[in-house]
């Protein structure tokens, strides 16, 4: 007989569908981790060049002064040392018509001096005979029709063609962008003596748009330095514009100096005077009509001279370069021991590969803190000042001399001209490079910053901002709220496990475990709603009820289990099942009230008479918590060393005496410990007060409504019913004739407990607390609502922390895909996975050993 | 365990009172109490935590009578005693109190009682609550003539009704219950609906077509350029399309106002406390009850309708009040949809791993790995969620099918069927440990007698393994269901908000929409929690709504175990 056709289709069709299926799910699973480490990935690589191109300037002329290219790679604009302007299109190097301007040259008359703002739209000429001139060069786009393109126009590639004034790029059916240039011109300035030619300037607009002012900094041949501010007033009535000049000079200039740069700061409060051999004169111009020289530094060692010097975006950082090719960045430092005039120290904060030749141009990204160095060699490397690193090392073949250096606006091309009027385009690419392992992982120096630290600050409004992305704080942040939780749910977790397991009645243990497991079915986000909104007030009102209630409690088990003892034994053994356990309920219920009722004192006498000032720092004295904090070490070390040396002589001698004697001896012992235990942690917390040794500061600190001990209780309703129900199911598998045989050899059932099902069920109770970790680790909405956020390092269990997980859960949805802080919160959630994996499998491991070894058994 | 199991606690119990003694110290008594302590510890958590979050919930909805309390200074106040507390009071406002007061706060160790005010008329008074201390108080009155308004707009208003207008004429008002009165509302409540439907049904629909025509025209212009004869046909039609629906549209407009022109001759004018007088349309009244003259059933049926309204209405308020029942069918929908996806593809795992898959060494690391992944953060799939699925899978369905629509997203943001398919990625290891459990608990023996007979191994497992294991499997799915509908970390990520116009179901093709953000239960109270106007007055709703959740995870929770046990029974009974 054959199988039916049907039944063969059907069991292949399912061999196939499962077998595909599981492999398949299984490949998601891992899937996962693969993903994210592909969006992580970018964040390592650096930049590249897309593109690289080599044509011919077609003007020739003079040395340029600078160049700018437009947002779209399109145009490059450069001002020569006659201040005559050239335009070309990129791609093919053909020459565009410029706007005609006059400089007004003459024999008597020369361009001296030439500045620009750090996007190179405001420009300015300083002349031999002590004017200055302001201006403004736009190369701008706008997309217009493409109905309304002219007609008659030259085609210069697929997409580019010109009227010989602009370029007009299809972008697409119906839509073209025009790119010009525009060149505009102000009246001169006469800011220095008439015939004293101008060596070096620098100006920032500012003022209101109806009352525009430009502040000035020039240096003449004489050596002189002023500040200059013009403040243009518009008539409402007449219509007419006025504009006024002020000048002061700025003191303190040795006389012969010769001035290589002058650099003003965006708000004009600060103007820096560079000398050629790197010596930096810095005046503080806030007053400006009373300028003061703050600082006067040498920047650069030796007989080394400048190579060039620029700011970074936000104007905080300088670059500096030397002629022997040495690249540093210097920021600006309100340091304590300043000896300055401002209290501010100019601070080498990065120190940046070197080049093999001297450094002869700058050119500064103007959306973040990437910046070009070109050198003597004609290699122009790519760098990012936070993180130090070189992104690109850009080589044209043969030794190249530049003349000009420009960056795209985009960080998306770089742009320089050589002294043979070559000009040379590379298209790169460089979105991450904010980010190495050593940003992410170690210690960065930012900007204002006193020293290098771990820090995490995403975002802000504007490019200048320079992002911080440590996930140290955050790791810590994790940690933090890790350890405390399972400080409080360790023991809590741990203690009612074996109690169900070993010393409960099966009825009792039927209702109480799935009580203990409902805690588990709490949606987090209920536990951070009460933890949040509930529990923090009143843990903040009745703080010292709380920490009182840390000691209270287990002294009031205690000493009412040394009572206990003292019951006569028939009424014990009959009382000993649900009544002594209805009892701990009620003696946990009595000693919390004695522990609200006596929080006054306590605050009094333990933290002059306010917790939260005491914490501050601002009242009270640490000996009376240093000693509560040491007490039960103290007390553990006493009790063990008793039972080391005088338990097997006590034990006999309390087996002799008559239980309620017994009870009473034992009972004694107890206090008598306690108030040795007290004595010597007092003795000991003066010893380490008096050695300098404060709590406060530590890990306890400022109070914070939402803080880590909120996070810790709400978060033991996560852990402590993971760690329970594993450790319960690990003790309850220890096999019954280990537990017989001790019990059947005269053991108590504690003994039994303590010496054999423990150390049986160790290993499964390990990783119950291990997957307990895990736990806390990745919990997300309890620290999102109950943390307050905040990225600090610090250990303080009276402050917040900012996790992993709630990072990702608040910042994620705000972030633009594929930005650097998308794939920074992507390595975040890969980081998270690899320590929950890594934290489970381990666990996993110890518990199938733990299976083996009871199978074994 | 056996039956012959001794009760553990007792075992050593029997002392030995003859003869030798034990030591005291051998029976570990004050570890014991620690460790009992500990349990009770978790138990009082456990209890208390419930207590808490119920006690708030059920209470919630309960109207309160109105306390008109009239300060020594002068000041009246009107409302729902809040709650109380006992707080510090400053030295200076100490020395102003008369001395008895001074006494009395002195003996209290310089504490005063207070009680919080819920004073509703925030758009009177600009804000919704006020304490006040025992000492101001000089007179406390429940009048029976103060109502309890709950409103469309600007929350409750607590007061008297002044005057009455129907139909633009001045009436004399009675009572509450007057069925002139209540006629009265309720058609201000039918012309309300009216007006919802016109707007949110006919006029939305009205929009619906147009934005499908606007679509459809730039599919045509995508496809075939602007110059095709098929992009003017498809644009000749969106202008006939829009001339015909523009006058359908005005029409509704019209009806519109007419409706909204009745309502406003509905008015109802009402005084707070103070005399300020505020006059309201019948139509944003959603309650309205004599708070202190309110008999037993009369606050039943308040509680009864106000539950009502929770379960089946719309949020109203920033979230903070209304119902909530876009967020219970949301949270339906999602949970349903990942089980749709979880079930099979968990159950398919399982099968591979227990019945295909040669087992060695590399399936037991598999099935360590899936383990191991039911303890990967849940927040880590929500980041996998947005990059994987609603960026590159969403993305990629965004560009190949929906181009029209770009760059507004269609699936290449969060929405209903990312958000199921990365539960359904964060759950399936439940399911597959769960399935597996239950295959490898159907004795070895039936599969052999199976494949004995004849039967292929497909027909084996379809006829007699899986139905053996089919109550493990449910648990295993329900268990996921509990898991899933308690989670908010990763939705927050992959599709839900605050505040959903449309459900992810309704009556327009294609009726389920699975792109679509929804609102979630958890996710509500997390928003309304936090990120409300007034944490204060959303708490009473953030409760309700946690008892809602809770109740429901822990309703699908129980149905697991009693299935788990069920099962066990069942299992008891097969073997032989």
């Amino acid at each position: 007989m054959k199988t039916a056709r049907s039944v063969i289709l059907a069991d292949k069709v399912a061999d196939w569908t499962i077998r595909i299926g599981g492999l398949g799910v299984i490949a998601a699973v891992f899937g996962i981790m693969l993903f994210l480490t592909l969006v992580v990935v970018p964040l390592f690589t650096g930049a590249s060049v897309e593109r690289s191109a080599v044509t011919a300037e077609p003007s020739g002329g003079a040395r340029p002064l600078m160049d700018v290219i437009d947002e779209y790679k399109t145009i490059s604009v450069s001002i020569d040392a006659v201040g005559a302007a050239h335009a070309f299109h990129i791609a093919t190097g053909t020459a565009l018509e410029m706007p005609a301007y006059d400089l007004g040259l003459s024999d008597g008359k020369a361009l001296t001096a030439f500045a620009r703002t750090l996007n190179g739209r405001d420009i300015a000429f300083g002349f031999s005979d002590g004017t200055l001139r302001l201006g403004s060069v736009k190369v701008g786009g706008s997309v217009i029709n493409t109905a309304d393109v002219p007609g008659d126009l030259r085609r210069l590639t697929d997409a580019d063609a010109t009227d010989g004034r602009a370029i007009f790029t299809t972008v697409s059916a119906d839509q073209t962008r025009r790119v010009s240039v525009d060149i505009e011109l102000g009246e001169p300035q006469q800011v220095a003596p008439a015939g004293t030619a101008i060596v070096a300037a620098d100006y920032r607009m500012g003022g209101a748009a109806e009352r525009p002012t430009v502040s000035l900094v020039s240096v003449d041949a004489a050596g002189v330095g002023r500040v200059s501010r013009t403040e243009s007033k518009t008539n409402m009535l007449t219509g007419a514009t006025t504009t006024s000049l002020t000048s002061s000079e700025l003191p303190g200039l040795p006389t012969g100096v010769v001035v290589r740069n002058v650099l003003m700061t965006d708000k004009a409060d600060q103007v820096y005077v560079v000398e050629a051999g790197g010596t930096v004169y810095r005046y503080d111009t806030r007053a400006f009509d009373a300028p003061v020289l703050a600082e006067t530094t040498d920047l650069l060692p030796g007989d080394v001279t400048v190579g060039a010097i620029k700011f970074l975006i936000g104007e905080q950082s300088l670059v500096v370069a030397g002629s022997d090719g040495s690249v540093g960045v210097y920021f600006r430092l309100q340091i304590p021991e300043a000896k300055t005039a401002d209290g501010y120290i100019l601070t080498r904060a990065h120190t940046l590969a070197p080049h093999g030749a001297g450094v002869v141009a700058i050119d500064a990204s103007q959306r973040g803190k990437m910046f070009l160095t070109a050198d003597a060699n004609g290699e122009i490397w790519l760098r990012h000042s936070t993180s130090e690193q070189v992104l690109l090392k850009l080589k044209p073949d043969g030794k190249v001399t530049y003349r000009a250096l420009a960056f795209a606006p985009r960080e998306n091309g770089v742009l320089a001209i050589s002294d043979d009027n070559k000009v040379y385009t590379w298209d790169i690419a460089a979105p991450h490079p904010e980010t190495t392992l050593g940003t992410i992982f170690g210690k960065v120096w930012y900007e204002g910053y006193p020293a290098p630290e771990y820090t995490w600050q995403s975002s802000s409004g504007t490019d200048a901002f320079e992002p911080k992305f440590s996930l140290v704080p955050l790791i810590f942040g994790t940690i933090k709220a890790t350890l405390y939780s399972l400080l409080f749910a360790i023991p809590i977790a741990l203690g009612a496990a074996i109690y169900t397991s070993e010393f409960v009645h099966p009825r009792v243990r039927a209702v109480v475990k799935p009580t203990m497991e409902l805690m588990a079915s709490l949606p987090s986000v209920v536990l951070g709603f009460i933890a949040a909104l509930i529990l923090a007030p009143i843990v903040e009102t009745w703080l010292a009820a709380i920490v009182l209630a840390f000691v209270v409690i287990p002294t009031g088990l205690f000493l009412s289990a040394y009572l206990w003892q003292l019951l006569p034994a028939p009424l014990a053994l009959r009382f000993g099942g649900v009544p002594k356990f209805v009892l701990i309920f009620v003696t946990i219920t009595v000693f919390t009230y004695l522990a609200v009722l006596a929080s006054p004192v306590f605050e009094s006498v333990f933290f002059g008479g306010d917790l939260k000032a005491w914490a501050n720092g601002t009242v009270g004295t640490s000996e009376p918590f240093t000693a509560l904090m040491s007490f039960p070490f103290i007390f553990l070390v006493i009790f063990f060393s008793s039972k080391a040396f005088v338990g097997r002589t006590f034990g006999h001698l309390l087996r002799g005496a008559d239980r309620t004697k017994a009870g009473l001896a034992d009972f004694a012992t107890w206090l008598a410990m306690v108030v040795l235990a007290g004595v010597i942690s007092y003795a000991l917390a003066l010893v380490f007060v008096g050695l300098g040794v404060d709590p406060r500061g530590g890990i306890v600190d400022t109070y914070v409504q939402r803080n880590t001990l909120v996070v810790g209780f709400a978060m033991g309703f996560a852990v402590i019913p993971i760690i329970y129900t594993i450790s319960e199911d690990a003790l309850n598998t220890v096999p019954e004739h280990l537990r017989a045989a001790s019990l059947a050899c005269g053991a108590t059932s504690w003994q039994t407990a303590v010496s054999v099902i423990m150390p049986t069920a160790m290993s499964g109770i390990f990783s119950a607390i291990m997957v307990g970790m895990g736990r806390a680790v990745g919990e997300t909405m309890i620290v999102v609502m109950a943390a307050g956020n905040t990225p600090l390092m610090e250990w303080n269990i009276f402050n917040g922390l900012r996790a992993l997980s709630a990072n990702i859960a608040v910042e994620l949805p705000e972030a633009v895909r594929d930005s650097t802080l998308y794939r920074m919160l992507f390595l975040a959630a890969l980081t998270l996975f690899v320590i929950t994996f890594i934290v489970n499998t381990f666990a996993e491991v110890v518990r199938q050993r733990f299976r083996k070894r009871t199978a074994q058994m | 365990m056996t039956d012959s199991y001794i009760p553990r606690g007792q075992a050593a119990s029997a002392e030995n009172t003859a003869g030798r003694r034990t030591d005291l110290r051998s029976r570990g008594e004050p570890a014991l109490w620690s460790l009992g302590g500990a349990l009770a510890l978790g138990i009082i958590m456990i209890l208390g935590f419930l207590a808490l979050v119920f006690s708030n919930g059920i209470a919630t909805f309960i109207p309160k009578p109105i306390a008109v309390v009239t300060e020594t200074g002068g000041q009246v106040t009107a409302g729902e005693p809040f709650r109380s507390e006992s707080f510090r009071p400053t030295v200076e406002e100490v020395a102003t109190l008369p001395p008895d007061w001074q006494a009395r706060i002195k003996s209290a160790g310089g504490m005063v009682n207070r009680t919080l005010y819920r004073m509703g008329n925030f758009d009177v008074y600009g804000e919704d609550f006020r304490w006040v201390a025992d000492y101001a108080v000089a007179k406390r009155e429940f009048p029976a003539n103060m109502v309890f308004v709950e409103r469309m707009e600007w929350g409750p208003f607590i007061g008297t009704v002044k005057a009455l207008t129907i139909d633009g004429n001045a009436q004399p008002f009675k009572s509450i219950e007057d069925p002139v009165f209540l006629q009265a509302h309720q058609q201000a409540l039918d012309r309300a609906d009216d007006i919802r439907d016109i707007e949110r049904g006919r006029i939305g629909d009205i929009n619906h077509r147009l934005e499908n025509e606007r679509l459809a025209l730039r599919k045509v212009e995508l496809a075939e350029g602007r110059t095709s004869a098929a992009y003017r046909d498809a644009q000749d039609r969106l202008n006939t399309l829009s001339v015909t629906l523009q006058r359908d549209y005005d029409a509704l407009a019209a009806e519109v106002t007419k409706l909204r022109e009745a309502s406003a001759r509905n008015t109802l004018t009402l005084a707070a406390v103070g005399g300020e007088e505020k006059t309201i349309e019948f139509a944003a009244l959603v309650r309205i009850y004599p708070a202190n003259d309110l008999g037993f059933w009369g606050k039943v049926g308040v509680y009864l309708s106000r539950w009502g309204e929770f379960l089946g209405g719309e949020p109203r308020e920033a979230n903070t009040e209304g119902g909530v029942f876009p967020a219970i069918f949301g949270t339906a929908a999602m949970t349903l949809l990942m089980v749709l996806v979880v079930a099979p593809f968990g159950v398919i795992t399982a099968l591979y791993l227990r019945e295909y898959a040669k087992q060695g060494r590399l399936v037991s690391f598999v099935r360590i790995s899936v383990n191991n992944l039911a303890g990967v953060p849940s927040i880590v799939y929500g980041v996998f969620g947005l990059g994987f699925f609603a960026y590159v899978l969403g993305g990629s369905i965004d560009a190949l099918f929906y181009p029209e629509r770009l760059p507004s997203p269609t699936f290449g943001t969060g929405g209903l069927l990312w958000s199921a398919l990365t539960l359904a990625l964060l759950t399936v290891p439940v399911v597959i440990v769960a399935t597996e459990e239950a295959l490898a608990a159907v004795p070895r023996s039936m599969r052999e007698g199976s494949l004995a007979c004849g039967a292929s191994k497909w027909q084996t497992i379809k006829y007699i393994v899986l139905p053996r294991a089919m109550p493990g499997v449910m648990t295993g799915v329900i268990l996921a269901m509990a898991r899933g509908a308690g989670e908010v970390a990763p939705l927050m990520l992959v599709g839900v908000v605050k505040l959903a116009p449309e459900l992810p179901i309704d009556g327009i093709f294609p009726f389920v929409h699975l792109e679509r953000s929804f609102m979630h239960l958890g996710f509500h109270i997390f928003d309304v929690g936090f990120q409300s106007r007034n944490a204060e007055a959303g708490k009473p709703m953030v409760f309700v709504t946690t008892v809602l959740l809770i109740a429901l995870v822990t309703i699908v929770n129980a149905a697991a175990i009693i299935l788990r046990s069920r099962l066990k029974r069942r299992f008891a009974g097969s073997q032989f």
